[in-house]
Parts: C-alpha cells; sequence; structure tokens
C-alpha cells in the first residue's frame, strides 16, 4: 500500500495553493463570528440558556452547509484533473494501485479540509467555553471528532464522483449537481417520491420510511448523528431530527450514523469500480 | 531473461485500431528502440505496457508479470518517462523526486537524481516555472529512482536541445551499463541509431520490423540509392531502369530518376540507360541511411506517383490519447 505517499504528496501541493490559506481564514473568521453571535445574541440561542452543548449545535447547523460546499471546491478535480491534465501519467507510472491513488486521494484532501475546519472550530468553542463557561468539554470534543468524520465522508463521496469522468468540466457538474439534488432539493425530491409511492396522491400520515428518506442528505445524517451522539445536550437545546413522529426501530437519529457511513462507502466504491477499469 | 513480450496485442478505440496484433520480444538488458511515425502507435504499446489502458485482445507481459493484472509489480521496477505528461506546478522539483523515490520505497537521496540529469540548482524552484527541457530531466530523475530494472522512455529527447539530447543518450547508456533494460520511442532516427542494439518498427498499428540497424539493412534489398538526372526523362526510362535486376524502385521527378536498388546494380543501370538512348547529365549515389529504411519499411509500396517523406509521416491514422 503506497496511499501514503499519495496523501502526503497531495496535501503538500495542496497546502502551497493561497486558496487552502483564504479558506483557513474563511473558516476561523466563521467559526469565531458564530461563536461571538451565539454568546451575545439571545435569539440565536433559541431562548435557551446558553451553554457550550447550545453552541456545538449552532455551529453544527451551519458546519453541514459549509462542509458540502468546500468539499466540492476541493475535491472535484482530485482525479478528473490531474486525468485531464496528464499528471495522472506521472502518478500511474510509479508503483500505485488505483486503489491506492483513490485512498491517498481521500487521505490527502480529508487533511485539506478538514485541518483548517478543526482548527477553526476548536478555537471558536475554546474561546466559547472561556466566555460561556457552561457545559462539558467533551460535548465539544465528540463534535469536532464527528465533524472531522462528516468532513471525509464529504471528501470521499466527491473524490469519488470525480472518479467517474476524465474531465474537470464533467466532474464539476456532477459535484455541483449532487448538491443541487441531494441536499439544496431534497426537500422536494423526497416529496415527490412520497407522492409518486402513495399512488400519484397525498397520504394523510406520513410512512416511516419517508423519515429515512429524509435522512439522506449527508449534511441531515450529520446533524442527526450529532443528536444521537449528544442526546442529552440535544434534549436540553431542543435540537430534534423529525424522528419523534414515526415509531418504526430504524426511525431514530442513530439512523444518521449508518447513512453517514454508507456515503463513505458507496460512492467511492462506485468510483473505483469505474476507475479501475478506465483507460487514462 | 525476457524483459518485455507482447503476444498478439491489438487495441481498438471505437472504429479505430490503435494496434494490430503486435508480437515483440525486447531481451533483458537491452537498449530497445521502438520507432515509428507519429500516431503509429507508440504510445498505445507504452500505456499497455504501464497498464494505463487495457488491451482489446492479446496480452502483455513485462519482468515476468502480467501487465494488467500484477500492474504494480510491473511499475515497482520500471522507471517510467511518459508522454504527454503534466507536472505538480506547485511541487518543487526535489519534492517531486522526492514523491518518487517514496513511491518506489527508496531511500535516494533527491538531489542526487536532479544532479545526473543536471538541474540540481533548480531542485528547490517549483516545477511549474520550469522550462519543457527542464520538466523533461525532472521527470528522467523521477524514472530514475530506485534504480528500476527497466526503463520505459517515451520520446525521451522531446524539448530537449542538442546538448540536452546527447546527455539523456549517456544516461540511457550509463543504466544499461548497470544492467537495466531500456525500452524508448522516437521517431528521430539518429538517436536510435547511435544508442540501440535493436530495433522496432512500428507503422499502422502494426510491427513491420524487428532486428538490430545492421541486420535491417541486410534483410532490405535496397541498401542504395542512385538519382540521375537525365535530359530526356520520361516512362521508358523508368521502365528501363526497373528491368534492371537488382532494381527494387524507380521514381521519376522532372527529370530526374530515383532509384533503390543494390549496390552492385548501379553500373549496369547507368548503362541499361544510356543503352536506351536518354543521355546522362549528373547522377548521385548514397548508401541509405536509417532514414531511408524506415521509410521503406513504414511507406507504402512505392508507386510511380512517389509519397514524399512527409506524407509517410502524416499518412497513418492519428491515434486521440
Amino acid at each position: 500500500m503506497t496511499w501514503v505517499a499519495v496523501a502526503k504528496k497531495d496535501f503538500s501541493d495542496a497546502v502551497q495553493s493561497r486558496s487552502l490559506w483564504a479558506l483557513s481564514a474563511f473558516f476561523i473568521l466563521l467559526s469565531l463570528g458564530l461563536t461571538y453571535g451565539y454568546s451575545e445574541f439571545e435569539f440565536l440561542s433559541a431562548g435557551t440558556e446558553t451553554t457550550i452543548g447550545g453552541l456545538v449545535f449552532f455551529l453544527g447547523g451551519i458546519v453541514g452547509l459549509f462542509v458540502s460546499i468546500t468539499s466540492i471546491v476541493i475535491c472535484y478535480r482530485a482525479i478528473a484533473g490531474e486525468r485531464e491534465l496528464g499528471s495522472a501519467k506521472i502518478l500511474l507510472s510509479l508503483p500505485h494501485s488505483r486503489l491506492d491513488v483513490l485512498v491517498g486521494k481521500v487521505v490527502g484532501r480529508t487533511a485539506v479540509l478538514a485541518v483548517p475546519l478543526i482548527i477553526a472550530l476548536g478555537l471558536g468553542l475554546s474561546i466559547g467555553i472561556i466566555v460561556i463557561g457552561a457545559g462539558s468539554i467533551l460535548s465539544a470534543v465528540i463534535f469536532l471528532g464527528w465533524t472531522f468524520f462528516f468532513a471525509l465522508v464529504y471528501v470521499s463521496i466527491i473524490v469519488g464522483l470525480s472518479a467517474l469522468v476524465s474531465s474537470t468540466t464533467k466532474a464539476a457538474a456532477l459535484g455541483i449537481g449532487f448538491f443541487f439534488i441531494v441536499e439544496f432539493l431534497w426537500d422536494g425530491v423526497a416529496f415527490v417520491l412520497l407522492f409518486v409511492a402513495n399512488g400519484f396522491s397525498l397520504p394523510t400520515a406520513a410512512p416511516d420510511w419517508y423519515f429515512v428518506v429524509t435522512q439522506v442528505p449527508p449534511s441531515n445524517a450529520y446533524f442527526s448523528g450529532l443528536v444521537a451522539l449528544l442526546p442529552d445536550v440535544a434534549a436540553a437545546v431542543n435540537a430534534s431530527t423529525g424522528a419523534a413522529g414515526f415509531d418504526a426501530f430504524y426511525a431514530v437519529p442513530e439512523i444518521g450514523i449508518v447513512i453517514l457511513c454508507l456515503w463513505l462507502i458507496v460512492p467511492i466504491s462506485i468510483g473505483y469500480t469505474v476507475f479501475s477499469q478506465a483507460d487514462l | 531473461m525476457v524483459a518485455i513480450q507482447l503476444d498478439g496485442v491489438s487495441k481498438q478505440y471505437g472504429s479505430i485500431t490503435a494496434l494490430r496484433n503486435v508480437d515483440l520480444t525486447v531481451e533483458s538488458g537491452e537498449i530497445f528502440g521502438f520507432l515509428g511515425p507519429n500516431g503509429a502507435g507508440k504510445s498505445t504499446t507504452i500505456d499497455i505496457l504501464l497498464d494505463f489502458v487495457r488491451p482489446t485482445n492479446g496480452s502483455a507481459t513485462v519482468l515476468g508479470h502480467d501487465a494488467q493484472t500484477e500492474s504494480v509489480a510491473v511499475r515497482s521496477k520500471t522507471g517510467v518517462l511518459p508522454d504527454g505528461y503534466h507536472v505538480y506546478d506547485r511541487l518543487s522539483g526535489r519534492e517531486h523526486v522526492q514523491f518518487a523515490i517514496d513511491s518506489k520505497e527508496s531511500t535516494e537521496d533527491p538531489l542526487d537524481l536532479l544532479d545526473r540529469v543536471g538541474i540540481a540548482d533548480a531542485a528547490d524552484r517549483n516545477a511549474g516555472g520550469y522550462s519543457k527541457g527542464m520538466t523533461q530531466r525532472l521527470v528522467l530523475a523521477m524514472a530514475l529512482a530506485g534504480e528500476p530494472e527497466l526503463l520505459i522512455l517515451d520520446e525521451p529527447s522531446t524539448g530537449l536541445d542538442p546538448n540536452g539530447a546527447r546527455e539523456m543518450r549517456k544516461i540511457i547508456r550509463e543504466e544499461a551499463d548497470r544492467g537495466a533494460t531500456v525500452f524508448f520511442s522516437s521517431h528521430i532516427l539518429e538517436q536510435v541509431e547511435a544508442i540501440c542494439d535493436r530495433v522496432g518498427i512500428l507503422n499502422n498499428g502494426e510491427l513491420v520490423a524487428e532486428d538490430t540497424i545492421s541486420g535491417l539493412r541486410a534483410s532490405l534489398e535496397t541498401d542504395s540509392r542512385l538519382d540521375v538526372t537525365l535530359e530526356n526523362a520520361d516512362n521508358g526510362a523508368v521502365s528501363a531502369a526497373e528491368d534492371v535486376a537488382g532494381v527494387t524502385s524507380a521514381i521519376q521527378d522532372g527529370s530526374m530518376l530515383s532509384i533503390a536498388l543494390t549496390r552492385e546494380s548501379k553500373y549496369e543501370v547507368l548503362a541499361a540507360l544510356d543503352r536506351e538512348g536518354y543521355s546522362i547529365v549528373d547522377f548521385t549515389t548514397d548508401e541509405s541511411s536509417l532514414d531511408d529504411l524506415f521509410a521503406a519499411v513504414t511507406r507504402e509500396p512505392r508507386s510511380a506517383e512517389g509519397h514524399t517523406e512527409e506524407d509517410a509521416a502524416a499518412a497513418p491514422t492519428e491515434v486521440e490519447q
């Protein structure tokens, strides 16, 4: 396995990009701004007492959007770009299997995204702990770990999409299309599914499986997973996943963890299957 | 020991045939020149050896490993200078070579390799700012990492000035002396003639010759050319020349007859033309160069209209890579 060399190369390449530093600065400003806003303005904490837990869920609600957009920007060219430009010929002249290339890319780009993200959030939470002074540090640590995992999942999705095509134009279209359909317009998609599955009419009550459909977007699954990992904090700050209205055994926040794990594995596996058979 | 073995390899891109039933053997330790006009299928062949593309038919074995199923093993023992590559603009020369060393799980100092190819002074500059020649040297340095058993070099002198091309040949010789097999493609004949033990000539996706250069010369009947300028050249003069034993072809171009023939039949041709009433204004003769050999094997059989060498280079199906 030589993916370590690929990941190292990919990370050192990205570290020398100005946009990474701009991104880091942006993350830090965003995190500090959100922390400040949460601790200063009561309406942002939704009437509950300001706590670290409250700050965690407040940040978590926004991180989902930013991770999805930035991972598309950072990763859509990961494989397609190297193929289009011809650096893939240098990469694959060396003894890397195509699996090594994909794994190395996912690890390298996760480092590119997650390092500034975790630093920024960690900074915001540290200041939050000093200013607010209430709540457990453990919830902050769990939040950072889960957010790191979410970044890894999103990078894996976009690298998987990038591995499907040999031009950056197509890769960008896939990434943007994915964001629009699976994140931005998903409520509509879920609604259409419900409408069609019910014989082209609206049911009086949504069936149990509908909850799972609403959890398909990775950022929804991330939020539900956070609720599942920090149930007491979630209850205290009124963070809910909408699972309450359903009574199937799978209509629980934990489904978010399962769905995110599937997002980690499935797109990259499809990407690998296509890429491993492709002519460069 | 066999370093490279191709058995009946074909590659089809849609309706375009890039390679047609190619059999090729490169022995371990030799310097093998892979010749052919642009678009002949040289890069496709190399792409198959490295598993960049998969053959439609046939199999390729490199250093005893199947090129498709055991590609990582192949590439761990092979240094490659590919064609149509692009370097990582933001990484320095040193970082590129270090990446190759890490990937090969080797331990050399990247600076030694950069020094060998003559760009040690640019080691810490970003490769995006390198000239074409420096980039070519950089990727050669990457290919040399880990003392590979086999070097595959696709058009290695691309972008190099004559001095750079000579240094490239020196490195190729040094690598061969170390015991490495060198397989390189080129459409420039002088380089091949200067250092190759054997050559293979590819044309239109088919291997049309595989031999030593002297063997190639001997195998072709035409090892000489005679150009005769006549006062009254016509088709009759062409026929008269072609009737002489030892003449393979005669082409009329204005007042000049260009005749491919064996060395021994030159005098007889001149005598025959004189006998038929053609008055000889001038004639020149020369040993056929590798260029002529190349042209002879890659060209369609000569017709009376005659092909120019440019035609021969442009005619084969260009395969978009």
